[in-house]
């Protein structure tokens, strides 16, 4: 391990090359970089609600949560986008706190389907209401700040405007996770009859994840919506939320930055195989067929596996279960 | 009135297909402990298979069905072998995988069919049952309907007059105590989902002539399950039965009054509802931990 | 019932591996110079049905022209190339594939199906001053100057089916409307039926909105017969052979109106030939002798069909022929501009009178629903099941029901909580 001057000089040639990246990109491939940045905030904040060892199926639909406060902040009251992101974290955390008591009346497989049925209720009220949600057309004419003469519609200024926020995001995820808060929640996945016995309690803290997490991937869908300017109820179907899972996994979830791997390579995989159009998801679901089966602990761990290779330690390797 | 009958029948009939599928999602999941999300999608295969060979290739429709039966059960049993049974320790881990089959299943069939317009299936049996001038039941609903019956009946005496059918349960209940009892569960589980995984195969297989087939109608299917299953209770097979029929009557009442989307909603807030105030469903029993 | 799978699988993977760019003419004049024409459409997905099928029509067109030698503009004869691209109806694809086409490809036009990947790319639309067209005038909004609506004017066009019906079958007096809840389509499908019904003096005395989820139609059937109706009327095509299908079994004896029908042979195959003669709808087949007409303002529609079925014997929708036809529309104003300029071509499309329109008798339209006038109305077929086969009946003014009904469609759509001016 290098010392803190080499986390440093790492972390700024990280930063100097996310900052050039959109320069060496063709257009539509700037969208692509707008939309994995963004991506890259939904799977951290997922990763937060993930630490108490609960998977929910609703992250999904709180992005669309926060996606639709933006747009009807920014079409009905006329905010700006400083002020409907904010509002978009506060409305997606808000309803996640009041789904907080029925769902977390259970766990495992029932906290599973209950949260998939509370989010697919959420999205089926999107697209009955058509006043005012749109239905399933959605909703159109969100626009991205103006600012002096940097238009944000361009995609280079509005990577930059996605970065700042998203970096931002990560790193009070970040703090949050580092700090006692983060220790508990680890806690109450790893043993919680234990946690409970010292006082902890595992409710509050699992419903505080939850929160915290819907408020960042709320403040995600913020951000997407201003750019795309379009928001539809399908865009936050399962078939995103699957999507979710699959970074999450395939990049590995015991570490920070291991669904931040996954859904950067996965997203280049994606890309690479464009050509096979409609085997893509073919494709996906045998990625993720073999990363549960051969790497059940994501990508991350491909590092420390390699270097186990070489050292010839043994294996005392204990997989996460969530039984 | 006329309105009412009418839709406890129609009613009825959809519970028919909602126990079929709702019953192999209950089995599965009650001896092997995996949620398989890919259970729509085996439906879907089995609607496939009718429009494949049958539609397309003229081949009858009764041998059509039982290929989809045999075809998807099939399916099923390798998923068991290469995906349940090496993650067997993992519940979480199944789940995934099942996620994963489920866009492999939707990408085989759009191979198959294409993309376009749902796929139709013209039905075998032509022509209406007219009761009282005003209720009408179409042939092939009624088929559907006792075929559904018939094999509902033919599961419960397995489960509850066979000793198979005994070691099935007893795994459902306690995989540790049926193991040490001598029971093996490599071969229980594999039964369980091949009778589960073939009764999905024959859901789909007899609402195909009555329903859009596309490579996406796998999503409303689990939806569907997934309500009637924590309704009935999670571990208890005739709670997904009764289950199936309750909701599937309110499934068409609210749908008649209220409107379809509306009645999805309703029933998704009414599982939420169960889970919170009776998490073991109507009929449900405590299922080990 | 041949379904020609194969067909299908081979144009999906051609389609595929050409990753949208489908280039066509290989017997191109060394001297001409090519213009390529964009289609920002759903291939695959549910939506594919208004896509796929219409890529197919403009190859035919484009293939017709380049092998006639091209076609003059201003100075220059040019040949045609369509490149696609396949946003699957999601509206970050759409996006993208917008800057694709437009950017990169620096397409002359970009046609696209409508609703929510339009609206995405508006802005685009207005700030790289690319024509855009689209089958929604409901797209259109009061900013969107470059977003045009030449050929199909969904739903208006309903209002002509219901004047035909009430003048062949005038005891026909209630009507109940089904349709799917979206308001790109269903709902402003519903709004005009409800508005041409009022002007025609019928009732409707039930509007059954539903979801995209529903697998079984019998309980929605069921609800509405209970009303008693004498006329049933499908306002969108998602679900017409589902409900078509129980409306069959459950012992419907009154009339059957449908703003599409397609794929009317499969419908026959799982009702009966009888049950579907005399359903009144909106979308000719391209070898209806009607086609002759001379106001008609498509080439050869004969030949065209006749190509169209030898290659794709089973993918004619609605939309085949409808963006060939905006494809010509294009070529005229070109060829009034001299020049393959986007803002050239739109403003001397705007600025005709009398606007080519497939039917005939067109003009500008929409500044009193949408804000500007930029989609064509003129006249539209009304087409009935005849023994079987798809036959125009006749051709009825939409712009002619608009003059004097406007209002009653304004209040409808403002009902319905529609976006109008």
């Amino acid at each position: 391990m290098t010392g803190k001057t080499g986390k440093i000089i790492s972390g700024l040639v990280l930063l100097a090359a996310l900052l050039l990246l959109p320069h060496l990109l063709q257009y539509h491939h700037q969208d692509l970089l707008i939309f994995l940045t963004i991506n890259v905030l939904v799977v951290a904040s997922y990763r937060i609600v993930t630490l108490t060892g609960e998977w929910s199926l609703i992250h999904a639909v709180m992005m669309g949560v926060g996606g639709y406060t933006a747009t009807l902040a920014f079409k009905q009251f006329e905010l700006g986008m400083w002020f409907t992101l904010p509002l978009a974290g506060i409305v997606a955390a808000a309803i996640a706190a009041l789904l907080c008591f029925p769902l977390f009346r259970m766990t495992q497989f029932y906290f599973l389907i209950g949260s998939f049925a509370a989010g697919e209720a959420i999205r089926l009220c999107w697209i009955q209401f058509v006043n005012p949600f749109g239905g399933t057309g959605g909703l159109s004419g969100v626009e991205p700040p103006l600012i002096g003469n940097i238009d944000f519609l361009e995609p280079v200024p509005y990577y930059y405007l996605t970065l700042v926020v998203v970096g931002m995001c990560l790193f009070i995820l970040h703090r949050i996770e580092k700090s006692r808060i983060g220790l508990i929640l680890h806690s109450v996945h790893w043993n919680s009859p234990l946690a409970e016995s010292v006082g902890v309690d595992t409710w509050r803290y699992r419903a505080l994840a939850f929160i915290i997490g819907s408020f960042f991937v709320g403040v995600a869908g913020g951000l997407k919506v201003h750019y795309l300017g379009t928001i539809t109820p399908n865009q936050f179907g399962v078939g995103f939320m699957v999507f979710i899972l699959i970074w999450v996994i395939v990049g590995g979830y015991n570490r920070f930055y291991g669904p931040v791997i996954g859904v950067v390579v996965l997203t280049l995989f994606d890309e690479s195989i464009r050509s096979l159009e409609e085997l893509r998801p073919a494709i996906y679901g045998a990625v993720l067929i073999a990363s549960i089966l051969f790497l059940p602990q994501g990508l991350e761990s491909i590092p420390t596996r390699i270097r186990r290779l070489f050292s010839r330690k043994p294996e005392n390797d204990s997989s996460p279960s969530n039984k | 009135m006329e309105l009412v009958i009418q839709s406890i029948i129609n009613g009825l009939i959809q519970g028919g297909f909602f126990a079929l599928f709702a019953v192999g999602l209950v089995l599965i999941f009650g001896v092997m402990g995996v949620v398989n999300f890919a259970h729509g999608e085996l439906v879907m295969i089995g609607a496939y298979t009718i429009w494949l060979v049958h539609a397309q290739y003229g081949f009858p429709y009764l041998p059509t069905l039982l290929l989809a039966i045999v075809l998807v059960m099939g399916i099923g049993l390798l998923m068991e072998r290469f995906l349940f049974r090496p993650t067997r320790s993992d519940p979480l881990a199944g789940l995934i995988c099942s996620i994963g089959v489920l866009f492999i299943l939707q990408v085989v069939a759009t191979l198959i069919g294409g993309d376009g317009p749902s796929k139709q299936v013209p039905p075998p049996l032509d022509g209406t049952l007219v009761v009282l001038e005003f209720i009408r039941i179409p042939y092939q609903r009624l088929f559907g309907l006792g075929v559904s019956a018939l094999a509902l009946l033919t599961l419960w005496y397995f489960l509850t007059r066979t000793r198979l059918g005994w070691a099935l349960r007893a795994v459902a209940l306690d995989r540790e105590a049926a193991a040490l009892q001598g029971i093996n569960i490599n071969v229980i589980s594999f039964i369980a989902i091949g009778v589960g995984a073939g009764l999905a195969g024959l859901a789909g297989g007899l609402m195909a002539p009555l329903t859009n087939i596309n490579p996406h109608m796998g999503h409303n299917v689990i939806i569907t399950a997934f309500i009637v299953t924590i309704v009935g209770g999670v571990g208890s097979l005739s709670g997904a039965v009764y289950a199936a029929i309750i909701y599937a009557l309110f499934h068409t009442f609210v749908t008649v009054y209220l409107g379809g989307t509306v009645a999805t909603i309703c029933g998704l807030i009414l599982m939420v509802l169960v889970l919170i105030v009776r998490p073991t469903g109507i009929m449900g029993v405590r299922v080990s931990e | 019932m041949g379904f020609t799978r194969r067909d299908i699988l081979r144009a999906s993977v051609a389609g595929a591996f050409a990753t949208g760019a489908t280039a066509l003419p290989t017997q191109l004049l060394a001297a001409n110079k090519t213009v390529k024409i964009g289609m920002n459409i759903p291939m695959t997905g549910d939506y594919a049905p208004w896509g796929l099928p219409g890529l197919y029509g403009c190859e035919i067109v484009a293939n017709n022209i380049n092998t006639a030698g091209g076609v003059k503009i201003g100075g220059d004869t040019y040949n045609i190339e369509m490149v696609a691209y396949d946003h699957g109806y999601d509206t970050e694809k759409a996006v993208q594939g917008y800057k694709k086409l437009v950017l990169q490809d620096e397409v002359k036009m970009v046609m696209m199906l409508g609703g929510s990947t339009v609206a995405s790319v508006l802005p685009w639309a207005q700030r790289r001053k690319m024509l855009t067209t689209t089958l929604l005038p409901s797209d259109i909004t009061p900013e969107s100057e470059y977003l045009v609506a030449t050929c199909e004017s969904h739903p208006l066009y309903n209002v002509t089916g219901v004047e035909y019906l009430k003048a062949k079958y005038p005891d026909a007096k209630t009507a109940a409307i089904v349709t799917n809840n979206d308001a790109e389509y269903g709902l402003q499908s519903a709004a005009t039926y409800k508005a041409a019904f009022e002007v025609a003096g019928i009732d409707v005395v039930d509007v059954n909105l539903h979801g995209f989820d529903i697998t079984d139609f019998a309980p929605i059937v069921s609800s509405v017969l209970a009303k008693n109706p004498d006329i049933f009327c499908m306002a969108t095509s998602f679900y017409v052979t589902p409900l078509m299908e129980q409306l069959y079994h459950q012992g419907f004896k009154g009339k059957i109106i449908s703003c599409t029908l397609d794929y009317y042979d499969e419908i026959i195959a799982k009702t009966s030939r009888e049950f579907v003669d005399g359903t009144i709808f909106q979308f000719p087949d391209f070898d209806d002798p009607a086609l002759n007409d001379p106001g008609v303002n498509f080439p050869n529609p004969g030949d065209f069909d006749a190509k169209y079925r030898a290659a794709h014997p089973n993918d004619w929708s609605a939309v085949s022929w409808e963006y060939p036809a905006i494809l010509l529309n294009w070529l005229e104003g070109a060829k009034a501009a001299a020049s393959v300029d986007p803002t050239a071509v739109l403003k001397a499309l705007r600025s005709a009178k009398n606007p080519e329109f497939v039917f005939g008798g067109g003009q500008w339209w929409g500044s009193q629903l949408w804000g500007l006038d930029n989609a064509v109305v003129g006249r539209w077929p009304v087409v009935v099941v005849e023994n079987g086969k798809a036959r125009i009946q006749e051709y009825r003014s939409v712009s002619g029901w608009l003059e004097k009904n406007k209002d009653v469609l304004i209040k409808h759509m403002k009902e319905l909580g529609l976006r109008t001016v």
